[in-house]
């Protein structure tokens, strides 16, 4: 470096960018400088002047410090067009001998099929697949069972470390974020049940409408929503990954049942949490409806505490906690079912988890309504 | 071969007082590399000695401690992207093919972030590199989870190559793959720097790839870099150094490189 920059602009360190040069008339063209991906429009667009009724073509090409692949398939395109390439230097004559002489087919088009036949093919697959997944569900169901009953039958096949490690990661860890939601549901029903009963004059029956639903309804399946989302996705990701990385393969070699060990626990976990989440989301519920009461209805908590029992029965209570462990089955079954489904790649456990989480919400929100008909008709 | 005579003329990376620390482990204490501009030079050392660190630091994904990495004399972190992506390209260990785009889109990507190229002519450019990594057009419409391991490391290896990159880093380039594979994908290396005139980096403790395809082999022993030519390496004392291109498999990839080298 001799030159002293006099002005303190920022030298651009990027060379400057290569050019092709195009020259000649008639039937003799000559190409020079760089001949790459990055010029390869430019040489294209001055060459598409060159008549092609000349008679016989050359292009010389001798001034060509450089050419990458994609030039060489350049210049062997314009052989076969009849060019003929004059003073071909030593070392791009190994390259372009490798690119001519490469047999290429043009890539197949993918077929695309009309919109309207996509609907249809989905349509039909869909429910291929409703009337598959239906039969796997119950027959996983019927696996599930059989293996849990055979458990708790032999004592010795249950695990109680692995149940004690699902039950503290499923419902101890659970405890605060479900408090919060049924404490929050109570508040949301209150602020409602106030706005519509007031012109009636009866907003102090908003207790009785928040302690029924929360005991009835809310408090159950916010938990088994929650627990869904939380516990039943984590079953398909442990599972899943244990799949992804053959552990479940080399249970199955070891002769250990995957069912036993990781199904049944998983199963009996949830079914002991679940209800006893809803019992504290209960509880929470309550509390908010003694909250909502004190501010919205200026009645304190020990008025509160004695109007709960004339507003509710055992019966509340008892139809919430019921359906509780019902709902744990199912979440731990869909969970578990779809973690064994993982096949091989980390994006199978994504997509299971997705659809176990989706399917087992469903499943609740199905079942409550069952429930619901079925105490209605019982008079419960 | 032709460009084995000039070999000292140029440097094209180099790297200089690299060190990289994990919490309080050391694993590359001040090493220096020059990688000289169309030879093929191989990293090779024990599992967890850090190479692929060391490639990961090469190619500028991994911001050293401390040193730096020049390619073509320019700090690597000063080099834009689209300059970047026409200098290096590299073959990760699992391919890293898109899995949403078919092996052909994939090839055209970097085309088609980096050049103004009609549609047509990317595909035709495609075509060209699957033809030039040894796969047929067909598979150009297959997805990634379609191919076998082998078709997987052709299809890295078409993509890498999309832009005629100046140096062109592979990482294990042959595990996972039959012998038969992977003897392909040496030829194809070989064939890529003796007619491209690509640089070429290998990081693998693949014996035979070691012995027949590169000029220099750097061992990366104890945090630091020994660079030399198999022959000589041979001849090291390094217990480890020795152990390794004395055991059993070395003998057995020495004698697969003498007909191949002829010396």
């Amino acid at each position: 470096m001799t030159s002293v920059p006099v002005n303190k602009q920022p030298v651009s360190t990027a060379p400057s960018p290569p050019t092709v040069a195009v020259s000649g008339d008639g039937d003799l063209f000559a190409l020079a400088g760089v001949l790459e991906i990055a010029t390869l429009a430019e040489a294209r667009h001055a060459l598409q002047k060159w008549s092609k009724h000349a008679s016989s073509r050359v292009l010389d090409i001798a001034g060509l410090d450089s050419i990458d692949t994609p030039g060489a398939l350049f210049l062997c395109d314009l052989r076969t067009q009849g060019v003929e390439l004059a003073g071909i230097r030593a070392e791009h004559q190994a390259l372009l001998d490798l690119i001519c002489e490469l047999d290429l087919k043009p890539l197949p088009k993918i077929k695309v099929v009309p919109r309207w036949r996509q609907i249809v093919i989905q349509m039909g697959k869909g429910a291929h697949d409703a009337r598959h997944e239906a039969i796997d569900v119950i027959t996983f169901i019927g696996r599930a069972a059989s293996w849990t009953v055979n458990a708790l039958m032999h004592p010795h096949c249950l695990r109680p470390a692995a149940i004690t490690r699902h039950v503290a990661e499923t419902g101890i860890q659970a405890l605060p974020i479900i408090g919060l939601m049924a404490f929050m549901i109570a508040i949301v029903i209150g602020y409602q049940g106030v706005a519509q009963l007031r012109p009636f004059g009866g907003e102090d029956y908003t207790i009785n409408l928040v302690a029924v639903s929360v005991l009835r309804e809310m408090g159950v399946l916010i938990t088994a929503i929650m627990v869904a989302g939380r516990s039943g996705s984590a079953f398909t990701a442990e599972i899943g990954v244990m799949q992804t990385r053959e552990e479940v393969d080399a249970l199955n070699v070891m002769g250990i049942e995957p069912m036993q060990v990781l199904v049944v626990p998983r199963i009996i976990a949830l079914v002991i949490t679940l209800p006893l989440l809803t019992f504290f989301a209960d509880i929470m519920g309550l509390i908010g409806g003694a909250a909502i009461s004190q501010f919205l209805l200026d009645v304190s908590p020990t008025q509160y505490l004695t109007r709960l029992p004339h507003v509710v029965d055992g019966s509340d209570l008892f139809v919430g906690l019921f359906k509780a462990p019902i709902f744990a089955f199912f979440i731990a079954i869909v969970g578990c079912m779809h973690g064994l489904r993982v096949s091989g790649s980390a994006e199978s456990v994504g997509r299971e988890t997705t659809r176990a989480v989706v399917k087992s919400i469903f499943l609740v929100l199905a079942l409550d309504a069952f429930f619901s008909i079925l105490f209605e008709q019982l008079g419960i | 071969m032709s460009t084995r005579g000039k070999a000292h003329a140029e440097t094209i990376l180099s790297a200089r007082g690299i060190v990289n620390r994990f919490g309080k482990q050391v694993v590359h204490d001040k090493l220096n590399l020059d990688i000289v501009r169309g030879e093929i030079i191989g990293i090779a050392g024990g599992s967890g000695s850090g190479k692929s660190v060391l490639l990961k630091t090469l190619v500028g994904l991994h911001q050293p401690d401390a040193g730096e990495i020049l390619l073509n004399a320019k700090p690597i972190q000063s080099i834009g992207a689209a300059e970047k992506s026409a200098l290096i390209g590299v073959l990760f260990q699992q391919g890293a093919l898109f899995s949403s785009l078919t092996v052909a889109q994939n090839i055209m990507l970097p085309m088609r972030e980096h050049t103004t190229l009609p549609a047509k002519e990317q595909e035709r450019i495609a075509a060209m590199k699957l033809a030039l990594a040894g796969m047929s057009a067909d598979s150009g419409i297959k997805f990634p989870s379609a191919l076998s391991g082998g078709m997987v490391k052709r299809a890295a290896f078409a993509r890498a190559l999309a832009l005629d990159p100046k140096i062109f880093f592979l990482d294990e380039p042959t595990s996972d793959l039959d012998p038969i594979a992977a003897s392909g994908i040496d030829a194809l290396i070989r064939q890529l720097n003796q007619i491209l005139g690509i640089t070429v980096v290998i990081v693998t403790h693949d014996l035979t790839t070691l012995f027949t395809v590169c000029g220099r082999i750097a061992v990366l022993v104890d945090k630091h870099l020994t660079i030399d030519t198999a022959d000589k390496l041979r001849r090291s004392d390094q217990p480890w150094i020795h152990e390794f291109f004395h055991g059993p498999r070395a003998e057995g990839a020495m004698k697969a490189r003498k007909p191949n080298h002829g010396n």
